[in-house]
């Protein structure tokens, strides 16, 4: 049953004079689950791709479909309200709230406009917390955790309201080697417990590897998946 | 509670810029309580200092007048008030009406002899009804002699006819009153000084040439207040002062020729025929003279200031009376604007410091807006509303600002505790705006709450701009932030 469904998604933009084109009929249907690599070289448009799956940009053309309705419409109000429900999003720079500590930072999403009680909410953001491995660092900032820590808060903030899908940009290209590795088999693993669907933006090749499928993207195009040409 | 904790630690995570936007803020703050409160006491004090000394709440002149009354404008004297006594009837059945005192200014000559030669002394004077002028204004500081023989305490001269303000004549002693300074002045120009208790003769310029009249000084003194002004003003009793001007006539005309001066109808041969009719054989003994007043100004001071337009309405608007009436501060000349105009002198400074505190923070809210590009992107993206990142802003914004208003209301009661006997002022602005001597501050809880509302208000525009850069700042920015 696929969750995300692309079809012949556009996405041009003004550069100067020059109009860039970033997706160039890009089509994808992506099921409930799935651990999915979204793989291409820089400029590629794999980042533009993901942006359309996260709701936070719209095609020129083209239809995107998340969870069966159609968010090519929707108001900046809706689709804010979409990606507070339906999706959780992980950084490439982690994009913490650098004034808040860890447990505030994981709780934040709930904060915004949830109806949950304090008791549920700490529930919640204790799970993950104890999920990602950061018992110990609850009450500290993010300055004061390594770039590991500080995806894994990320993690869990991304997963703490539950979402449909959990898009990742990049989400071990300012990590070391060690640490992108355990950070991907972390994803994995609640992947596989949660069922979560995890999309990720890459050009690691031994990050691809531990993807279940991979799409790839060259020039605004999907060129084939896992390696496949389509 | 979100918003706060995140504005709250956005402060503190950022203090040294926030600390000297709290300082420009505070200072801001300061200015505007103390400002005001000094604005508004000079105003006040000017106002009561003005009235207590030259004007009273309001001046009635001759509805003759083409220009306003001005106790100073001796050069362009205004008409006399031809009703005098009807005016003062009216003035007396007030019930507004606390007390009034009639007045003129003119100028003359005090003609001395020193060593066998004569000395014109110029000098510009008012004429007053001695008691009722010091009841009114108790700006004269007798040096020698007395005030035309009424005490300090106004003790006034036994009642009699004319225009006072409470049917005494005050004119127990008639002559001059000399300011120690004009005095002083005399003696450096002239080589002559004036003593209390001297023969003088007074020369005064009328339309039909010049008059002299023996007098006397009666008296030398210094004023209270006003000494820029009053330093060089003398006085003369009223009824020197008629005397001296011609000012007299007499109460009542034979019927007969009265009549004939009616059916004359100006003619000039009519008017001479009345002679042959032996009209002009008069028993000058049975004419009897009167006083004229010759007053040009009624000084009246009501129970009740807030009723004074009130009541120059109801005295233009009475019939026979033939007078107008100016409100205090058209008649101080310009002595009520320079309370006016350090009123807005005071409030520009103040508006010009939180305009440019103002863009300041706005300009500092800019950055912190750019620098926050990725956090606001990041919230935007997780879920939350551009009205979340409005009112984080909104939030540090007055939390920081009405705490910096806070500190600089806290300085400013301090300040003002600490000049609670009065602001000292340079004596010649003290001069000009309340007559001299301290100002005393008066400041009220209004003072700090429109403070408040300012820096609120202005604290809410200075976001406007940033506001509206950190609520466009897209989701998309969060992912493209490296």
């Amino acid at each position: 049953m696929s969750v995300v469904e692309l079809a012949d998604v556009r996405k041009s933009y003004k550069l100067g004079d020059t109009v860039v084109e970033a997706l160039r009929g890009v089509s994808v249907s992506i099921d409930k689950g799935e651990f999915l690599a979204i793989a291409g070289p820089s400029g590629s448009g794999k980042s533009t791709l993901l942006n359309m799956l996260g709701c936070i940009d719209v095609p020129s053309s083209g239809r995107v479909t998340i969870d069966g309705a159609d968010v090519g419409g929707l108001s900046d109000r809706e689709l804010t309200r979409y990606r507070r429900t339906k999706i959780g999003f992980i950084f490439q720079s982690f994009n913490l709230i650098p004034v808040l500590d860890v447990y505030e930072n994981i709780e934040f999403p709930l904060l915004v406009k949830s109806k949950l009680t304090r008791k549920e909410r700490e529930a919640l953001v204790m799970r993950f917390i104890e999920e990602v491995g950061l018992d110990d660092r609850i009450k500290n900032k993010p300055n004061e955790l390594s770039g590991g820590q500080r995806q894994r808060v990320a993690i869990a903030r991304a997963l703490v309201t539950r979402p449909l899908i959990v898009l990742a940009d990049e989400p071990t290209a300012n990590l070391d080697s060690g640490t992108g590795i355990r950070i991907v088999e972390l994803m994995r693993s609640i992947n596989e417990s949660d069922k979560t669907t995890f999309i990720f933006s890459t050009h690691d090749a031994h990050i691809m590897r531990e993807a279940k499928r991979v799409i790839n993207v060259l020039d605004g195009k999907v060129v084939g998946y896992d390696g496949a040409e389509v | 509670m979100l918003v706060l904790r995140l504005a709250l630690r956005t402060i503190m995570r950022r203090k040294g810029r926030m600390v000297l936007i709290g300082s420009l803020v505070a200072f801001g703050t300061f200015l505007s309580v103390f400002g005001t409160a000094f604005s508004s006491s000079a105003g006040e004090a000017s106002r009561a200092s003005i009235i207590d000394n030259f004007t009273g709440d309001l001046i009635v002149y001759s509805a003759r007048s083409k220009e306003l009354p001005s106790p100073f404008a001796f050069n362009t004297p205004l008409p006399n008030i031809r009703n005098a006594d009807e005016v003062g009837r009216f003035l007396s059945a007030s019930p507004e009406v606390l007390t009034w005192a009639s007045f003129a200014q003119n100028y003359g000559l005090v003609q001395v002899e020193r060593d066998g030669r004569k000395v014109d002394l110029p000098f510009i004077f008012y004429a007053v009804e001695p008691g009722p002028y010091r009841k009114v204004f108790p700006n004269v500081d007798v040096k020698d002699g007395s005030f035309f023989g009424i005490r300090e305490d106004g003790a006034l001269s036994p009642p009699g006819t004319g225009v006072t303000g409470d049917g005494s004549t005050g004119d127990r002693a008639r002559g001059v009153m000399i300011s120690a300074f004009q005095n002083g002045q005399y003696l450096r120009n002239y080589g002559v000084q004036l003593r209390v208790g001297e023969r003088v003769t007074l020369l005064g310029i009328t339309e039909g040439g010049a008059n002299a009249l023996p007098s006397r000084v009666t008296g030398i003194f210094e004023p209270k207040h006003y000494k820029s002004v009053f330093n060089y003003i003398n006085f003369v009793d009223a009824a020197t002062y008629s005397e001296l001007y011609n000012y007299t006539g007499v109460t009542a005309l034979p019927e007969a020729l009265n009549a004939g001066l009616a059916a004359a109808q100006g003619g000039e041969d009519a008017i001479f025929g009345l002679a042959d009719a032996g009209i002009g054989e008069l028993d000058l003994g049975s004419l009897r003279s009167e006083a004229l007043s010759g007053f040009t100004m009624i000084a009246v001071k009501l129970k009740d200031h807030a009723t004074v337009d009130r009541f120059i309405a109801a005295i233009e608007a009475t019939d026979g009376l033939e007078v107008k009436a100016a409100r205090w501060d058209a008649a101080s000349g310009f002595y009520a604007s320079i309370s006016k105009a350090l009123q807005a002198f005071i409030w520009l400074a103040t508006g010009l410091v939180f305009l440019v505190v103002a863009l300041i923070f706005a300009n500092t809210l800019i950055i912190n807006v750019v620098e926050r590009t990725a956090e606001i992107g990041t919230m935007r993206a997780i879920g939350s509303d551009k009205s979340f990142v409005r009112n984080m802003f909104l939030a540090e914004t007055l939390i920081l600002n009405l705490a910096a208003a806070l500190v600089g209301m806290v300085a400013a009661g301090v300040v003002m505790a600490a000049l609670s006997g009065g602001v000292p002022l340079p004596e010649t602005i003290s001069q000009f705006l309340i007559g001299g001597g301290r100002l005393p501050l008066r400041a009220n809880a209004w003072h700090f709450v429109q403070t408040l509302v300012a820096v609120a208000v202005v604290s809410v525009l200075a976001t406007l701009y940033p506001v509206r850069v950190a609520t466009s700042i897209t989701p998309l920015k969060a992912m493209s932030e490296r």
